[in-house]
C-alpha cells in the first residue's frame, strides 16, 4: 500500500537518520529519499555515510533516474529534489531558487511526492533548527499521506519538529524508537 | 489550518497544466509540453499565488487574451538561476585542460546555451580573457526569452552577489581581482564592456530552432534538468551536431547523462563528475 517512504531532517538529524536506517529490512518494500541540510564538506559523502550502516543500498539521487522499491536515495548537494509521474516513477532535480534559504527543501520534496504518491506516501521531520518540512508535511496530509514526527523533546534541535507539529495535524509524535516501529510494521507483507 | 486549506484550493491538476501549455503553444508558439512535470507544477502553483487566483485554470482565458500576462507566465517557467563559476570544479578544468586544448584552433567558437542573467557567458568570457584567447573566440549566448537576454547584455547584478562569486572565481583557480572585472556603484557590479564584447545574445529555442555551426565549446548547464527523457535526448543530438568534430560539451554537475551517452555514440564521456563530453573526431553527423 506504502510506495516511498521521505525523510526531512537537519541539525541534529545525522544520527537517527542512521538509526532508522540500520532498522529497515533489507528487502524492504517502500522507496525512500531523504533531504538533508548539511554542513559543506559533509554534502559529498552524505550517501556513503548511510550506506555504511544499511543494508539497503543507498545512493545520491540524479536526474530521472527511475525510483525502486528497497532502495534509499539522497539529494545531492545545492539541488532540489522532486519526483515525476510519468510512465514510471522517477526523480528529477531543479537548480530553482532556495526555498527558506535552503537546497535541497524537505518542503520541495515532501510536496511533490505528495502530489505523486498521494496516500502511498510516508512522510517523516527528525530534528532541525529551522522550519523547512512543515509546508511539505502540510501537503502529504492533505494529499492522504501517513505523516510522522519526532517527539520535540527527543530532538537536540526542536525548531523542525515543532514548526511541524504547529502547522499540521500529524498522525504520529513519537520516538525515535517507535518511529522505526511504525515503519518496519507497514511494510509487513500480508 | 488556514495553510491546509490554501494547499487545497491551490493544488493542480494535471489537466489545468496541459491545457495551460496548449494554451501557450497555439498562442505565442512556446511548446513546453516535454519539460520535466514536478517543477514546472511547481512554478506554475507560485504563479497561482502570484496572480492570487484560486486555480491555475483561472489563468488560461487571461493568457489567451493578454500578451504581458502570458509573458509573465512564460517568464516563471522559464525562470533562471546561475552564478559566476558556478561549481568551481567545472570551471577549474576548463581553464586548466579544454582552453589550453582550444588554443590550437585559430577561431574559437562557444556556444553557451540557456542565457540567465549572464553569468555564464561572463564567466567564459573572463576566462578566455585570463587565458589569453578571449581576441580571437566568439560566444554566442541563447536563450528562449528575450527578456532574459535583454538583462544578460546589460551585465548588471546586485552587489550583494560579489563575495560568493568572488570566492567561487577564487575557487576556479582565478588569480586576479574579482572585482577588478566589474564596475561597481552602491547596488549593482556591472561588468566592463570588454568581456561584453565579445558575446552575441541570440534568441534561440532548443526545442524547435536548429543547430549552430562548428562549435569548438557548447555549453548547456542544468538546463536539460528541466526537460523530460525524450526531449533531453532530441536538444543532446541538436548540442551534439552543434559541436566540431573533436569539440567540447559541457553540462551541469546534477545532470544525469550517463545513459544518453550511450544512446549518442558520436559523444565519448571525458568526466562523469564534471558532465563534459568530447565529440569523436572520426564521426559523421547523422
Amino acid at each position: 500500500m506504502y510506495k516511498m517512504l521521505v525523510i526531512g531532517l537537519s541539525a541534529g538529524g545525522m544520527p537517527l537518520v542512521k538509526q532508522v536506517l540500520a532498522a529497515l529490512p533489507k528487502d524492504y518494500s517502500l522507496a525512500v529519499a531523504i533531504v538533508a541540510h548539511l554542513p559543506q564538506g559533509y554534502e559529498s559523502n552524505f550517501a556513503q555515510l548511510l550506506d555504511a550502516v544499511t543494508d539497503l543500498p543507498v545512493t545520491t539521487a540524479r536526474d530521472k533516474q527511475p525510483i525502486v522499491a528497497g532502495h534509499v536515495y539522497v539529494a545531492p548537494p545545492d539541488y532540489h529534489l522532486l519526483v515525476e509521474k510519468d510512465s514510471q516513477f522517477s526523480f528529477s532535480l531543479s537548480e530553482d531558487e532556495p526555498v527558506k534559504s535552503v537546497r535541497p527543501s524537505i518542503d520541495v520534496l515532501f510536496k511533490s511526492a505528495a502530489e505523486v504518491f498521494e496516500s502511498g506516501l510516508i512522510a517523516v521531520i527528525l530534528s532541525g533548527a529551522n522550519s523547512d518540512g512543515a509546508d511539505g508535511m502540510a501537503a502529504v496530509k492533505q494529499l492522504g499521506g501517513l505523516c510522522m514526527v519526532l517527539n520535540p523533546l527527543d530532538a537536540e534541535f526542536s525548531t523542525m519538529p515543532n514548526a511541524v507539529i504547529r502547522q499540521v495535524d500529524v498522525d504520529y509524535i513519537a520516538g525515535i524508537e517507535d518511529i522505526i516501529s511504525l515503519l518496519v510494521s507497514v511494510d509487513e507483507k500480508l | 489550518m488556514t495553510v491546509l486549506i490554501k494547499w487545497k484550493n491551490h493544488h493542480i491538476e494535471d489537466v489545468e497544466v496541459s491545457l495551460l501549455l496548449s494554451a501557450l503553444k497555439e498562442r505565442y508558439g512556446y511548446d513546453f509540453s516535454g519539460y520535466a512535470r514536478a517543477s514546472l507544477k511547481r512554478r506554475l502553483l507560485a504563479l497561482t499565488h502570484e496572480f492570487d487566483a484560486g486555480q491555475l485554470s483561472q489563468l488560461i482565458p487571461i493568457v489567451l487574451h493578454d500578451e504581458k500576462v502570458a509573458q509573465t507566465v512564460i517568464n516563471s517557467i522559464s525562470v533562471p538561476t546561475s552564478e559566476f563559476f558556478r561549481d568551481p570544479g567545472v570551471w577549474y578544468y576548463l581553464r586548466t585542460t579544454i582552453l589550453p586544448q582550444l588554443a590550437s584552433f585559430p577561431r574559437i567558437n562557444i556556444w553557451q546555451a540557456g542565457c540567465g542573467y549572464g553569468q555564464e557567458a561572463y564567466s567564459l568570457a573572463i576566462l578566455l580573457h585570463e587565458s589569453g584567447l578571449l581576441k580571437r573566440s566568439r560566444i554566442f549566448s541563447s536563450d528562449i526569452n528575450p527578456l532574459f537576454l535583454d538583462n544578460a547584455q546589460k551585465g548588471c547584478w546586485p552587489a550583494r552577489y560579489k563575495q560568493p562569486w568572488s570566492d567561487n572565481y577564487a575557487r576556479a583557480g582565478g588569480s586576479g581581482v574579482f572585482a577588478d572585472f566589474f564596475i561597481e556603484n552602491k547596488h549593482d557590479i556591472i561588468i566592463r564592456d570588454e568581456f561584453k564584447q565579445p558575446i552575441e545574445f541570440i534568441q534561440h529555442n532548443l526545442v524547435i530552432d536548429d543547430v549552430f555551426k562548428e562549435m569548438q565549446l557548447v555549453a548547456c548547464r542544468n538546463v536539460l534538468l528541466y526537460f523530460g527523457n525524450s526531449l533531453q535526448e532530441q536538444v543532446v543530438n541538436l548540442l551534439t551536431r552543434s559541436l566540431e568534430r573533436g569539440g567540447y560539451l559541457l553540462l551541469g554537475r546534477g545532470e544525469n547523462i550517463v545513459d544518453l551517452a550511450e544512446k549518442h555514440p558520436q559523444l565519448e564521456l571525458l568526466d562523469c563528475s564534471l558532465q563534459l563530453y568530447r565529440k569523436l573526431i572520426g564521426t559523421l553527423d547523422v
